[in-house]
């Protein structure tokens, strides 16, 4: 009896295996963080349900809650459950969930993290220095921590940080948004390519405008040449699209000549000979559009997805019969001739037989249509790939200009070229223009919002009254750092912004909200609202006095930094 | 014809502007600090000729009633910034560089009061500056006393002696070329001062810095120059200011054992961690300091400062009283007390706050930049109009 038993269980775990994975119990949804140690448990039950985990609940309550979207409220509360802000105001009239966290700063001050619109954080001397980029390189393929004093963003209470490269070729490749941690960061998902950058300034080093010319043109003419790649872009699509539709005509006159049905739709044929398409996942349909950049195959089908050699596999056992059969019936004459690599256009279909010779037609209504060549892909330009997702408003443009003749060519760019999303860094001379910028409802990054911050060849701007110039004007301005060694800064350049004419406010906003906005992350970040990230900036006093304290810094309600 | 037209306003309005100096001012503010431990909510300040009659309940009822009365309402003012030590960046007339020691040279014959730097300082904050020799000599000169007021006058020109062991002081064209070759030349020349056998007016004004009577400011920065100047100030009996001093923070305790001060460089946000929290340290270990470098960044030097850590009292110190003291003037600048300068400046807000814009300064009873409440607002130099285009 004792030897049955082990056979027993087994076949009893054996028969209710399947049962289990046809019944699934029901899993949480996955976390965008994992849930801290201290991840409150569902209570035991006798139920044997599978344990699921509660996200943990933090409570700040301080004496003034900033949430920036809207008016300071006295006696504030903010719940954040796992990484989302659930509840937010004043102290009693907002549910404080059991269980919750709470930390209790009575005379604290509570922002939301800082997001810092422009940094060269967990970027080396070779990165910055590199001239020789272009449009296709992604920065955060590169992005790694240092562990020094420049990686300390989190310290600074800054949350969120766009990183750039601010090296000195023209195109500067693609920033990435990146989360500052206590130990290093994390690439925001999503937005490992954020914006382009572009250096339309020759900087201070070369001081006279006909100096600075040929760059400025240089940067316009980058974005010649789109039109013509994108309709080599387009034409290969529809040749495409052309080539599925000749293909699945020729297949169709094989199958019907040597006698076979119609496919049969699915769940009606016999398993044994034509198994469901979901059994192969992997096998492309009938109906499927051949990928882009597969390699032309004899045959003229399209190339398997897993690269294995042989024909293509079908989407079910007769497609495969019928297709061999037909090319046993017509062998290919000769290899499809190569393609011209110089040649842009897609190569010209053979026309249809019966196109060719319609009075062959009228003659012979069975002959054969002639195979279909796989169209030839025009060559990648990752380059041009990146310029034409700025043009189509998918990637923004960061434009680096300084002069008043720089920004002029920068808004003559995006006149031209009509960028849909363009914001501007280093502005410094854009006083004289914001209204232009604010009519195109461009955005501006600011940094050096610090007296004497600026070269001698830029003495006639003044960086600390620019803000309040372009706030007034109507222009979303940021204040971002520059650098990663001024994260402690950035409050310290708003306050200076203030001193400067801007409204404490918009000095507020330029360092929260409105980065968010322009690096498109507003709906998670940059202010304290419900339904958007735990992101919290907690001090001792107000943020824009010089010897405000930061007491604790949350990221997605998690401690990234916390003072001693 | 353009640049010089508001100097030529100024010069015009002059004598209206001694004549308003000549009738006594009442000061009202919300906060008044008359020095960075005596501050006066909804303060008031008697103003006559030129200098701080009286303060807070001190006013004579009568004399408030004749005064002229200057509200600024719910602005901050403070005393008048003084910078101890600058070239004005003009360093190739403030230093001698084909001879390494002249210590009997004297800025105050190399300063120019119409220079538009001076124009500008106003607007910062500063009112009195001492003109040094620059560091390019291993012994300069002697510093200046400038007020940065309308008169523009050279107030003292027997201050400080300078000294330098810097890296400017040491040149491949003339010795010393090397730190040694500087420690050496200055001890030679103090111990020949000490023996009696340096005569003339280079050892005149060594033997008052052996004496105490003349304070000695050195050019210093790194440990083995901050190391030697202290050796010269320890063998010597000098009352010594080191100037500078980006790595003060090494030799701390010989700072506080000698009582040495330190003139601190313009702090930026790029430095060192260890140089923005150096003020902090040196307030905590007791050091006498004040902030130097750019004269138009003082305000932000000392923010930068309150936020690595130094509180805000001795921040206001090491902006007034403790430059003040320094050059042996603290009995007239630094502060708004009785027998003071009337030098004032005003700020919507707490000066250490870089959220507070200025609103006007005052030397010597006069308003040199901004505005009085209500009034148009005094004719800004050339080089600040030059910001606005």
């Amino acid at each position: 009896m004792t030897r049955l038993c082990p056979i027993v269980c087994l076949l009893c775990a054996a028969l209710a295996a399947p049962l289990v994975a046809q019944d699934p119990a029901p899993v949480p949804a996955p976390e965008t963080t994992p849930p801290p140690a201290e991840a409150t448990e569902a209570p035991p039950t006798d139920n044997p349900q599978p344990r699921r985990r509660r996200r943990p609940v933090v409570v700040i309550e301080a004496g003034t809650v900033h949430p920036v979207a809207g008016p300071a409220i006295e006696d504030g509360v903010v719940v954040i459950r796992g990484d989302r802000i659930v509840a937010l105001g004043r102290r009693g009239e907002v549910e404080v969930p059991p269980n919750a966290t709470v930390r209790s700063f009575p005379t604290g001050h509570v922002y939301p993290g800082l997001v810092d619109a422009a940094s060269d954080a967990f970027t080396d001397a070779a990165v910055r220095t590199d001239g020789s980029s272009d449009a296709a390189d992604a920065l955060a393929d590169v992005l790694a921590r240092r562990g020094d004093r420049e990686d300390e963003l989190a310290r600074a209470g800054i949350t969120t940080a766009y990183v750039a490269a601010a090296s000195p070729a023209l195109v500067r490749g693609q920033g990435a948004i990146v989360r500052p941690l206590r130990e290093g960061f994390e690439t925001w998902q999503g937005h490992e390519r954020a914006a382009l950058g572009l250096r339309l300034t020759g900087g201070p080093d070369s001081p006279h405008a006909l100096q600075r010319q040929p760059q400025l043109q240089a940067a316009v003419d980058l974005f010649d040449g789109l039109d013509e790649f994108r309709k080599a872009r387009t034409d290969h699509d529809e040749a495409l699209q052309k080539y599925q539709k000749e293909f699945t005509e020729y297949l169709d006159w094989h199958r019907k000549k040597n006698g076979k049905d119609e496919p049969k739709k699915e769940g009606e044929g016999d398993a044994k000979t034509a198994p469901p398409a979901e059994a192969k996942p992997d096998a492309p349909k009938p109906d499927e559009a051949p990928r882009e950049g597969g390699r032309r195959r004899r045959g003229g089908q399209p190339p398997r997805e897993d690269g294995g050699g042989g024909a293509a596999e079908p989407a079910s056992a007769p497609t495969v019969v019928d297709a061999l059969l037909a090319l046993a019936q017509d062998p290919p004459k000769q290899d499809p001739p190569k393609p011209d690599p110089a040649k842009q256009d897609p190569p010209k279909q053979d026309p249809p037989a019966a196109d060719a010779k319609p009075a062959a037609k009228d003659e012979k209504k069975d002959e054969a249509p002639k195979r279909p060549t796989w169209p030839k892909a025009p060559p990648k330009d990752p380059a041009k790939e990146a310029l034409l997702r700025v043009v189509d408003g998918e990637l923004p443009l960061r434009v680096e200009a300084h002069r008043p003749d720089e920004l002029r060519a920068a808004l003559r760019l995006w006149d031209e070229r009509q960028i849909p999303v363009m914001v501007l860094e280093r502005a410094y001379g854009a006083a004289g223009m914001a209204n232009a910028i604010a009519e195109r409802g461009i955005g501006v990054v600011l940094t050096d919002v610090w007296p004497g911050s600026l070269p001698e060849a830029y003495e006639a701007f003044d960086p600390v009254a620019l803000p309040a110039r372009l706030h007034a004007a109507g222009v979303p301005v940021a204040i971002a750092t520059g650098s990663a060694r001024r994260a402690d800064q950035l409050r310290l350049m708003a306050a200076c912004a203030v001193a400067g004419g801007l409204p404490a406010d918009a000095a507020l906003r330029a360092i929260t909200l409105t980065p968010a906005e322009l690096l498109g992350i507003a709906a998670d970040t940059g202010s304290l609202a419900v339904g958007k990230f735990g992101d919290v900036l907690v001090c001792d006093r107000p943020l824009l006095q010089s010897d405000a304290r930061v007491l604790l810094v949350l990221a997605k309600g998690r401690p990234e930094f916390e003072a001693n | 014809m353009r640049r010089y037209l508001p100097l030529a306003l100024a010069a015009a309005v002059s004598p209206f502007c001694a004549r308003a100096a000549a009738q006594d001012v009442l000061l009202q503010a919300r906060r008044i600090v008359v020095a960075p431990d005596a501050v006066l909510d909804d303060g008031r300040v008697l103003l006559r000729q030129g200098k701080v009659a009286y303060v807070g309940t001190e006013v004579p009822a009568e004399a408030r009633a004749r005064a002229r009365r200057v509200d600024y309402g719910p602005a901050f003012v403070v005393p008048g910034f003084v910078l101890a030590q600058t070239t004005l960046g003009h360093d190739a007339d403030l230093a001698e560089r084909a001879l390494p020691f002249t210590p009997d040279l004297r800025a105050a014959e190399a300063a120019d009061p119409w220079q538009e730097d001076l124009l500008e300082l106003p607007r910062h904050g500063v009112t009195a500056l001492a003109l040094a020799p620059a560091s390019g000599n291993v012994a300069g000169g002697i510093a200046a006393l400038v007020k940065s007021g309308r008169e523009r006058a050279v107030v003292g020109d027997d201050l400080y002696l300078t000294l330098s062991l810097a890296r400017n002081a040491r040149q491949a064209e003339r010795p010393p070329t090397s730190l040694m070759g500087a420690v050496d030349l200055l001890r030679s020349a103090f111990d020949g001062v000490r023996t009696g056998i340096g005569q003339g007016p280079d050892a005149a004004v060594l033997r008052q810095a052996m004496q105490g009577t003349r304070g000695v400011f050195v050019y210093a920065d790194n440990f083995a120059e901050l190391n030697a100047a202290l050796d010269l100030g320890r063998d010597f009996g000098l009352r010594l200011v080191l100037v500078g001093a980006a790595h003060a923070e090494k030799v701390l305790p010989r700072l506080v054992q000698q009582q040495a001060a330190v003139v601190l460089g313009t702090l930026r946000p790029e430095l060192r961690r260890a140089e923005l929290e150096l003020p902090a340290r040196l307030a905590v270990a007791g050091v006498p300091f004040c902030f130097g470098g750019d004269p138009e960044l003082l305000r932000q030097s000392a923010a930068l400062a309150v936020q690595y850590g130094l509180d805000r009292r001795s921040a206001l110190q090491a902006l007034t009283r403790v430059p003040a003291a320094l050059l042996d003037r603290d009995g007239t600048l630094g502060a708004l007390r009785q027998g003071h300068a009337a030098d004032f400046v005003v700020f919507t807000g707490d000066p250490l706050d870089l959220s507070s814009a200025h609103v006007a300064t005052w030397v010597d009873g006069v308003l040199v930049a901004g505005s009085e409440p209500g009034a148009a607002p005094v004719a800004e130099p050339p080089a600040a109009a030059a910001g606005v285009r």
